[in-house]
């Protein structure tokens, strides 16, 4: 028989049980539906958190002094971060680089002194891909320019210290001989990252004022923040800007100077990989039934299929071509069903903002992230899922096709 | 023995078969002796438990026998693999079963096109053979029918177009009037004798339908797994 025949034979097969094939689709449809959702929850998040991780610390990559991990004082630094920065924006993966300089200080205003963390930035340099900041502001103003004079303060920060706009805050820094020194700078706007830890602690400057203060040459940094068009790629791109740059400084990932992110990431990932799983095999077991159960309907069909001439191997085919006519309705099922719910939740979202508000929590590992759930899945994870219910299917049918191409001629035709 | 003068289509030697049946051993043949030979319409007949179907199994290539020896068109069937069995009765065996047994999702064309379809002949000529042996059985206009919209007169003609289209060597009818009524056995019966007849197929029933020994030619009677009585009739006898 020639396999257009088998085709059309299995097709009109999985008709004859109507609500058992349609409940059977469903099931692929919904296992496909979950299994797509929770993996573009996951890798929306996944992609967020690298990226606000990023943007929040010192790029998807970062060049630094080799020993500033372990230490990260302003005396280690990166000179010449103009030719690096050169360098490294003619990588094909790079969207941007920036330079940063960020550290511990102290500030202190008429009423209290509170420790912070500073970052500054070039205002020129960085946009909202760049820098988590820029859309933070509740009062005041950001910097215009490099050399703009000020301090930005988190909002918790600027309450504790009892700072408004306009009043002087003292800055006490390291610099890069190990001299204390200190500065002053008046407080020209406050922001909230949505990020308790982070409000309670951030302090922004504009780079060459920090430059200035640490004796920094102008082209002077503790970091050249690098942003990548896909956070992603950021281990392979960092081994290619390691052999470029050279042993004078050190090319980290995300990852690496953020690693309670990564653990928080795997974790994720983790539980999501175990979840994916389960709904595998429920849908797998669900497709296994409703193919075995076919089967052993038709026990004394394939008994006379084989008596009239059918060999095991078309048999065996038969119901293979069924499971795999299942996945592939299952899987155009998944597509219709998923779509619509996809495309709302990956473009609109979800607002979870008065669910945070009531928790607090909206920050991991001091990374702040966005209230509105959002998903988007990785191409290859759908392809991943696709081939995964495609496989699981095909499995479920192999026992039954076994089964149905081992029938004994004689014992089925004499089945009632 | 009693035989025609056509080559021998089937031969058992020896046969016997043993089933385990609740920890029992029955013993379904015990020795049988048969030929059959090009052309004949033979009707094995013989009271329930005889072991007439078990017969019929083992020439359809359906079991193995216990021992002895089971040739179709000279070719010892024990010696065939699966693979080859499967092409033997596909080729030259074609089964009428009691029950019909048609695959009740294809139509009575696509039915009697199953098995030449499995040889891998042309659609064209399928179409072409089908059409003609469905006008031959009665069935002509009917094509497009599934076996659940006939009626079980015009399903076991789909079963004997299924059976005839593809040439074989020999059509194995265990029972095939068991299920309809006496005026559909007959016209059944009558349409098989003729196919026999003009078409020289060779016919082999398994029955104890008296309608069915009307037809015969030769009646085969089998008591506890063996052969008791080979007479053929004469012609006119009844």
């Amino acid at each position: 028989m020639t396999g257009f025949k088998l085709i059309a034979l299995a097709w009109r097969n999985l008709w004859r049980q109507r609500r058992r094939t349609v409940l059977t689709l469903v099931s692929i449809a919904f296992g496909g539906f979950l299994a797509v959702m929770m993996t573009a929850m996951q890798d929306r998040s996944f992609a967020d958190f690298i990226d606000t991780a990023a943007r929040l610390g010192a790029g998807h990559v970062t060049v630094q002094h080799p020993e500033y991990q372990d230490s990260p004082t302003l005396t280690r630094t990166v000179e010449k971060s103009d030719a690096k920065r050169a360098t490294v924006d003619a990588d094909k993966a790079v969207h941007t680089s920036v330079d940063r300089t960020s550290g511990q200080t102290m500030l202190s205003t008429a009423s209290d002194s509170f420790g912070a963390i500073f970052i500054a930035y070039d205002p020129a340099m960085e946009d909202e891909n760049t820098f988590e900041f820029t859309d933070g502001l509740i009062e005041g103003t950001l910097f215009a320019t490099a050399s703009d004079d000020g301090i930005i303060l988190g909002k918790t920060l600027a309450e504790n210290l009892g700072a408004e706009i306009g009043d002087k805050v003292v800055f006490t820094m390291t610099d890069r001989h190990g001299e204390i020194i200190t500065d002053m700078e008046r407080l020209v706007g406050i922001v909230s990252t949505g990020a308790p830890s982070l409000d309670a602690a951030l302090c922004l400057l504009s780079i060459n004022t920090v430059r200035k203060s640490l004796g920094y040459d102008p082209t002077e940094s503790t970091q050249v923040a690098i942003f990548l068009e896909d956070g992603r790629g950021s281990l392979a791109a960092a081994e290619r800007l390691r052999t470029q740059l050279g042993p004078e400084v050190a090319v980290l990932t995300w990852d690496q100077i953020q690693p309670e992110i990564r653990g928080f990431i795997a974790m994720k990932v983790g539980g999501g990989i175990a979840m994916e799983i389960i709904i595998g095999i429920l849908v797998a077991a669900g497709i296994f039934n409703t193919i075995f159960m076919s089967v052993m309907e038709r026990n004394r069909e394939f008994g006379i299929m084989m008596a009239i001439g059918y060999s095991p191997a078309q048999l065996f085919s038969l119901v293979m071509i069924e499971s795999g006519l299942l996945a592939f309705m299952g899987l155009i099922a998944g597509v219709a069903v998923t779509a619509g719910p996809y495309y709302y939740l990956s473009t609109t979202g979800i607002d979870l903002s008065e669910v945070y508000a009531q928790s607090g929590a909206v920050e991991i590992g001091g990374v702040g992230f966005d209230t509105t759930l959002h998903i988007g899945i990785f191409p290859e994870n759908a392809m991943i899922i696709a081939a995964a219910i495609v496989v699981a299917t095909i499995l479920a049918g192999i026992y039954p096709a076994w089964k149905a191409g081992r029938v004994n001629p004689v014992e089925s035709i004499n089945t009632l | 023995m009693t035989q025609s003068s056509g080559k021998p289509i089937v031969k058992l030697t020896g046969v016997t078969k043993t089933f385990a049946q609740g920890g029992l051993e029955v013993k379904a043949l015990r020795g049988m002796d048969l030929t059959v030979n090009e052309g004949e319409f033979v009707a094995i007949w013989g009271p329930s438990g005889s072991g007439k179907t078990t017969a019929l199994n083992l020439i359809g290539a359906l079991d193995t026998p216990t021992s002895g020896q089971v040739e179709l068109e000279g070719t010892d069937l024990s010696s065939l693999s699966r693979k080859a069995l499967s092409q033997m009765r596909r080729d030259r065996i074609g089964f009428v079963f009691q029950a019909y047994n048609l695959i009740p999702v294809l139509t009575a064309f696509e039915n009697a096109e199953a098995v030449i379809a499995l040889q891998g002949i042309a659609p064209a000529e399928r179409k072409t053979r089908v059409m003609a042996i469905l006008k031959e059985v009665g069935l002509e206009g009917m094509e497009h029918r599934r076996p659940n919209e006939l009626s079980g007169g015009q399903q076991q003609r789909v079963a004997i177009a299924r059976a005839i289209a593809s040439n074989p060597a020999v059509i194995l009818a265990d029972e095939p009037t068991a299920n309809v009524d006496s005026e559909t056995a007959e016209k059944l019966l009558s349409m098989m004798a003729r196919l026999n007849e003009e078409k020289g197929i060779t016919f082999v029933f398994s029955t104890h339908d008296p309608r069915v020994m009307k037809y015969a030619r030769r009646l085969v009677g089998v008591v506890d797994g063996r052969v008791d009585t080979d007479r053929a009739k004469n012609s006119g006898e009844e």
